[in-house]
């Protein structure tokens, strides 16, 4: 594992640390002893094939799964021993963008995004609640939507008031699970460059899952690659694909000549 | 620890399942439980025929259910072995010599086996004993006798309706009786002379004890007269008999009133029969004759000398209303 | 890790995953308890609930109230007939009813409707992400979705158990007015006559179990749904299956406690 440099790394300033995780289900090894650190401030972007259990991790990360082995520390605490009132505290403070944006097809675009607030913050008044929805559907470029239902929006603009629904907590991570999945590559473009935006916004960490090289690489500061369970690469774009591996070469041909 | 918390999950899913066996199953039985708990005895009696009994059915003892029939096999040629549960505690109350019969719970309820009579000189029942079986009164027999009383009662309707019919058209002698007017005239005159006679003695009696009233006052003739009381006892003993005769008379007028207007009494049939018509009008006839009888004696009684200052001075006294 | 210890079972793969399956269940039910009586109560989401599975069951149970009392009498009427003794009718239905029909047809148009309605929804909410959505927005989905749907349906459907009675006695009435010609007075006291407290009580007993049945069931198997949307119809469609199957158990267990109550 060529993972060295994350470790030399001071653990102060990180803010997800994961040593020697390993998941399985039923017979498949999905995750197959991974190490690796989120620094504060860093956008970090993990590449893999879908199957590769990249969404694993990450709903390892906050919680959703609980690893079978490893020690996984976000914030300082150790997730898979917190009880549910530290989860939730916890929670609120990393945020999570789901493949599907998960928006509630009950709720209206409003209601998604206040859903969150007056369900943490019960003594939020009308007025506040209203302001703060407006502001982060600002900064997603999507004001006029307010009243829709999700099913009345386009996949991109869905992606968006799900980032949204995220940033309305004002997390200190963000974790993006294939934020440009089943998007045109313009539609991805305005993602990748809102993903850097709401990170400066917010002077946040983000971990960003992406079987998409150039996503990958327009976010990611670093990068690492995950194959079969395992890290192959992690280090700045330029660093893995100078790699001479034959999976690393292998993604990136496929990627590109797509 | 993936393979742990399996198995854990699968033991927890088995106790689960099991519990919920238990407690279903247990709910469930607990209800005949208390029946399989219960010591019985069981009692064999051999019918003729059992009327549509099957397993199950209840078992009565002086109106108490006592038991099941567990089972019903045939028996020598048509004959129905049934077999009886019966708790020990109704043991003591039944003894050998107790008889068995099929019956129905209400009138239209299921079959019932009831269990009766028996004398404490025999001995209780015991596991394994026949008891014997009685003549039933079934409903079926029930309804065959109603059948047969039904058809009596027809056939009574019947006759009456042709005796009623007989006696409209005034067939026979109660017929005929009953539409033979003259005798109805006979008696109406009779009652009215009865009547007539009643009235006269009614009079009579009146202004006797109006003259013994008069016999009180000293100084008159007649006081001094009757103070010879031989002869004052039986004027009025004499007296108090007329008082008699008119009062069964008028009774008497009162009976036959009633009598004829009923002719479905006894003597209302006697009045239409012929022959007692005919006595009954020779009976009027002296009746008739003796008030007439009457008459004269009262007649008589005006002109005896003792009496006679009396009835002319009552005769003057009343606007010639008095006896003639 | 290895592969093969997976394969330590206590008996076959089938028998084992039914048992996890039940265990899966009794703690999901173990867990709508403990979270129910805990803060906060989502008052304002159970309000919600009733009024949409109330809105969703009415005018079915509507028509199946009324025309079960109407059909029942009319197929009652001749064996009573027989034995001139259609002036029971009233009583009869009556029993038959309160004792029996309201809340059992309730709870199965209830199972088909409502059931199958929770169950698609927490299906589809689920295999969407949504519930892992709001897990991760720090919002307890299982207080928000489960608890709020469970405690509705065992609030509502006994309210809709009484509106079906009512509507089978109406029905009942309909028919046994268009023969007998008898007023409303004394069709309901015949009807009422032979009806005990236990009667009444066991059926609002009977219904507040349905109710709970349906709504645990449909959330358990929305809750637990997988494979896509293939998984949202067979959630709804288990939830269906599984809440009647549940209910005529229940049915059963509860007369027999109710029969022993009566002749204690």
């Amino acid at each position: 594992m060529e993972n060295t440099e994350l470790h030399t790394i001071n653990k102060d300033e990180s803010v997800i640390s994961i040593t020697g995780l390993y998941k399985s289900f039923d017979d498949v090894q999905v995750l197959d002893g991974i190490d690796f650190t989120l620094l504060k401030g860093e956008n970090f972007a993990i590449l893999g094939k879908s199957g590769s259990g990249k969404s694993v991790l990450i709903k390892i990360i906050v919680g959703l799964l609980k690893p079978d082995k490893g020690e996984v520390i976000v914030l300082g605490q150790q997730v898979d021993k917190l009880n549910r009132k530290e989860l939730d505290a916890l929670r609120i403070r990393v945020g999570f963008s789901f493949q599907s944006s998960a928006l509630y097809d009950s709720m209206n675009v409003y209601q998604n995004l206040a859903f969150p607030l007056t369900m943490n913050y019960r003594d939020l008044s009308k007025k506040e609640v209203g302001n703060a929805v407006e502001e982060v559907l600002e900064s997603v470029g999507l004001k006029e939507k307010l009243y829709q239902m999700p099913s009345d929006l386009s996949g991109g603009q869905r992606k968006r008031v799900g980032i949204a629904r995220m940033l309305i907590l004002k997390p200190e991570i963000m974790l993006f699970d294939e934020p440009t999945a089943g998007l045109d590559p313009i539609t991805s473009n305005e993602i990748i460059e809102l993903i850097n935006e709401v990170k400066k916004q917010n002077n946040a960490s983000s971990l960003i899952i992406t079987h998409d090289l150039t996503c990958a690489k327009n976010t990611g500061d670093r990068i690492a690659m995950l194959f079969e369970g395992k890290f192959l690469k992690a280090g700045t774009f330029k660093d893995v694909f100078a790699m001479d591996n034959e999976h690393i070469k292998g993604f990136y041909n496929y990627n590109f000549i797509q | 620890m993936n393979e742990s918390a399996n198995r854990h999950a699968v033991v927890v899913g088995l106790f689960v399942t099991l519990g919920l066996i238990f407690l279903l199953g247990g709910i469930l039985l607990v209800g005949n439980l208390h029946n399989t708990f219960k010591s019985k005895i069981k009692v064999v009696t051999i019918f003729e025929d059992i009327g549509g009994l099957q397993k199950g059915n209840n078992i009565w003892f002086s109106g108490v259910k006592i038991g099941t029939v567990s089972d019903l096999h045939f028996y020598g040629k048509s004959q129905v072995e049934v077999s009886m549960n019966i708790v020990t505690k109704a043991q003591q109350f039944i003894h050998k010599d107790a008889k068995v019969k099929t019956s129905t719970d209400g009138f239209l309820g299921n079959k019932i086996l009831i269990i009766y009579g028996g004398t404490s000189e025999s001995q209780e029942v015991e596991d394994g004993d026949t008891l014997e079986v009685a003549k039933t009164t079934s409903t079926d027999d029930m309804m065959a006798t109603l059948q047969e009383s039904n058809k009596n009662l027809l056939a009574i309707t019947g006759d009456i309706k042709i005796i009623s019919k007989k006696l409209a058209t005034g067939e026979g002698t109660i017929g005929k009786l009953l539409n033979d007017n003259s005798v109805y005239t006979n008696i109406n005159a009779a009652t009215a002379s009865l009547q007539s006679a009643s009235v006269k003695a009614q009079q009579l009696i009146s202004s006797l004890s109006g003259f013994s009233s008069g016999l009180n006052k000293k100084g008159t003739l007649a006081n001094e007269l009757v103070t010879d009381t031989a002869v004052f006892k039986s004027l009025k003993a004499s007296v108090m008999q007329l008082q008699h005769i008119a009062d069964t008379a008028s009774a008497f007028i009162a009976n036959l009133k009633q009598a004829e207007s009923n002719p479905d009494t006894p003597i209302g049939v006697m009045l239409h029969d012929k022959e007692a018509g005919a006595s009954f009008k020779v009976t009027l006839k002296n009746l008739e004759s003796s008030s007439e009888k009457l008459n004269e004696d009262l007649k008589a009684a005006q002109s005896s000398f003792l009496l006679k200052g009396y009835f002319k001075k009552n005769a003057k006294a009343g606007t010639g209303d008095s006896v003639k | 890790m290895d592969n093969s210890n997976n394969k330590k079972l206590l008996f076959s793969k089938g028998i084992d995953n039914a048992f996890i399956s039940v265990s899966k269940a009794f703690r999901f039910t173990a867990l709508f308890f403990k979270e129910a009586f805990k803060r906060p109560f989502h008052l304002r989401e159970i309000f919600n609930q009733c009024f949409e599975i109330g809105i969703k069951a009415l005018p079915l149970i509507t028509l199946t109230g009324f025309v079960v009392g109407m059909v029942f009498t009319k197929q009652s009427r001749p064996s009573l007939e027989e034995f001139g003794a259609t002036s029971w009718l009233p009583s009869l239905m009556g029993i038959a009813i309160v004792r029996a029909l309201g809340a059992l047809v309730t709870a199965l148009i209830c199972a088909g409707k409502v059931g199958s309605g929770i169950g698609a929804e927490l299906g589809s909410m689920n295999v969407t992400e949504q519930i892992d959505a709001m897990e991760v927005s720090a919002i307890n989905p299982f207080k928000y979705l489960v608890v709020t749907r469970v405690t509705a349906t065992t609030i509502t459907i006994p309210v809709l158990a009484l509106y079906c009675s009512f509507l089978g006695l109406l029905g009942a009435y309909v028919n046994v007015h268009s023969v007998e010609a008898i007023s409303i007075v004394t069709f309901c006291q015949n009807a009422f006559s032979s009806i005990r407290f236990l009667d009444i009580f066991s059926s609002l007993f009977k219904s507040i179990v349905y109710g709970f049945t349906i709504g645990i069931v449909g959330c358990y198997m929305g809750y637990n749904a997988t494979q896509g949307t293939r998984g949202v119809g067979k959630a709804a469609n288990r939830a269906v299956v599984l809440s009647i199957f549940l209910i005529f158990i229940e049915e059963i267990v509860i007369v027999q406690v109710t029969n022993w109550i009566r002749y204690f």
